[in-house]
């Protein structure tokens, strides 16, 4: 599903984020991939949903050459890419119902399927009485929770989680990952990076470790 | 186009207008000047091109006599006249009217005239020739045959007038289409960089659009939307603020040019509805282009 080779990641003349790393990831696993901060686990991710062009090697994702995409099948593409981004990105001047139903308005779907999944989704995130707010006025464990609504909600292929429960309690963050493992169950291939070692405690998941932009 | 699609784009677009209703409510002003200085232009275009089609198309003749003309003579040169085709009789001017007609142009000065023994001007018929409905030549034809007539002095018109007035026709023409268009360029060039400013301050939002699997399409659309909205609304407000101007001119100055008096008239309905959605599509360029840049980068 995710082929990673030889990839590295240069930012201006010597800051090398990613050095050399090859990685695969099949179809329906769920990996982590971990590392302290700086190690490049949000460039990786990065490079898979093509928001960064690896400086040199090779990223193939769903069979695609992600070096050599155009521009609409780049688009296609990342809608069957499902991402929690770190720093969440979603539209403040939209509402959390607006924030989580973009992916399906960007399918083209009815606005009565739209609307019956939206609510669907929020009620399934805990989020159902805050659909007419604006992301500025929630807290950072909601907006994460919008953020993996608007990730989840067209069913992707792939779920790229960038430290899902960074802002959340004990208890949400046990509710998250139960999210996520309810999503992998359903078929979906999921990458979760986070540097949080309680997280990984006791997974018999495949972890996949980072430092300094290397594969350890 | 899906509909679904049409749809969110005119909410995205309106949504865009009114949470940025500041800075919209800026670009409208900005591009309202814009064009209001191109409507201004258009306006005075058209008045000029319509003054001076009238003025060339009416030619006034004047009919000179030897001597004061009795009633069966001037009725002869007048059937004389009529036989011409777009002649119009507008009136007799005896010496008495002429010596009056004078006197009232002098004014204040008129006393000069009390020294004159007998009255030196001479008697006139005014008549008016459509040039709709003959050809150049006509003009000169008749006044070789009413010259002819013994009674008759000499006819007057201004071939020059004509002549002068279709280089004017003809110059007007160039003058306006350079000069509109440069103008056009001009309110095209601020309303680019006033939208540009706009999409800038929203250069986030392109970006997560198009990390979540938004095409170009599905991101431009509605900034195309917007930008045709926002021209026409400026372009409906220059409109305003011209027949606000219009109107106190009107009201203020007495437009004489020589003398005969002309109409200021405002612009035609169809010069309206053409410069608005010129408006709005300067408005659709003008987004067209600050969104090129902008996915280029
Ligand atoms: N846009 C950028 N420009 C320059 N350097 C960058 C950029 N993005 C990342 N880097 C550098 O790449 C390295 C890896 O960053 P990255 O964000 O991938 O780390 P991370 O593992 O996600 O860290 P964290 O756990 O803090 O999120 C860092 O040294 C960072 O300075
Ligand atoms: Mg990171």
């Amino acid at each position: 599903m995710i082929q990673l080779f030889h990839v590295y990641k240069t930012f201006g003349s010597k800051n090398s984020a990613l050095i050399d790393v090859s990685l695969r990831v099949r179809k329906g696993e769920f990996v982590f991939i971990t590392g302290p901060s700086g190690a490049g686990k949000t460039t990786l991710l990065k490079i898979v949903f093509c928001a960064e062009k690896a400086t040199s090697g090779q990223a193939l994702v769903d069979g695609r050459n992600l070096n050599r995409v155009s521009e609409r099948e780049l688009a296609l593409l990342r809608r069957r890419i499902g991402v929690v981004f770190q720093d969440f990105k979603l539209l403040p001047r939209r509402t959390v119902f607006e924030n989580v139903a973009l992916a399906l308005e960007i399918a083209g779907l009815p606005l009565s399927v739209i609307r019956k999944k939206v609510h669907q989704t929020l009620r399934y995130l805990g989020l159902a009485n805050k659909e007419g707010y604006y992301p500025p006025q929630l807290s950072g464990g909601e907006q994460q929770r919008v953020a993996l609504g608007r990730a989840i909600i067209n069913n992707p292929l792939i779920l790229l989680a960038d430290e899902p429960t960074g802002n959340l309690d004990p208890d949400l963050t046990m509710e998250i990952m139960a999210l996520l493992r309810e999503i992998h169950v359903k078929g979906t291939t999921v990458v979760v990076a986070t540097h949080s070692q309680e997280l990984l405690r006791d997974t018999r998941r495949r972890i996949v470790s980072l430092s300094k932009g290397r594969i350890v | 186009m899906k509909i679904t699609f049409l749809r969110y784009s005119i909410r995205q677009a309106m949504a865009n207008i009114f949470n940025n209703r500041l800075v919209h409510l800026i670009g409208v002003g900005t591009m309202a000047i814009a064009f209001l200085i191109f409507d201004a232009f258009i306006l005075i275009f058209v008045n000029l091109s319509y003054w001076t089609e009238e003025r060339g198309r009416l030619l006034s003749m004047s009919v000179y006599f030897k001597e004061e003309p009795d009633r069966i003579v001037l009725e002869d040169v007048q059937r004389e006249l009529l036989g011409f085709p777009g002649v119009t009789i507008k009136r007799f001017i005896s010496k008495d009217d002429a010596m009056e007609d004078l006197r009232r142009q002098l004014g204040d000065e008129a006393g000069l005239l009390d020294g004159l023994k007998e009255n030196p001007l001479p008697a006139s018929l005014e008549i008016t020739f459509s040039r709709d409905k003959g050809g150049d030549s006509i003009p000169h034809q008749l006044k070789r045959r009413l010259e002819r007539i013994n009674i008759v002095d000499e006819v007057q018109y201004s071939q020059e007038w004509i002549e002068r007035f279709q280089a004017i026709m003809e110059a007007l023409k160039i003058v306006g289409i350079v000069v509109g268009g440069l103008l056009f360029l001009a309110a095209l060039f601020i309303i680019t960089n006033t939208i540009k400013l706009t999409i800038y301050s929203r250069k986030d939002e392109i970006e997560i659009l198009k990390l979540v699997g938004a095409t170009n399409r599905f991101v431009k659309i509605p900034f195309l939307i917007e930008g045709s909205i926002q021209g026409f609304l400026g372009g409906s407000l220059a409109l305003i603020l011209l027949f606000v101007a219009y109107m106190i001119v009107v009201a203020r100055v007495d437009l004489r040019i020589g003398f005969a008096s002309l109409d200021f008239v405002f612009l035609p309905p169809e010069c309206i509805v053409l410069l608005l959605v010129m408006s709005s599509i300067a408005g659709l360029i003008g987004s067209t282009i600050s969104l090129g840049r902008f996915f280029r980068i």
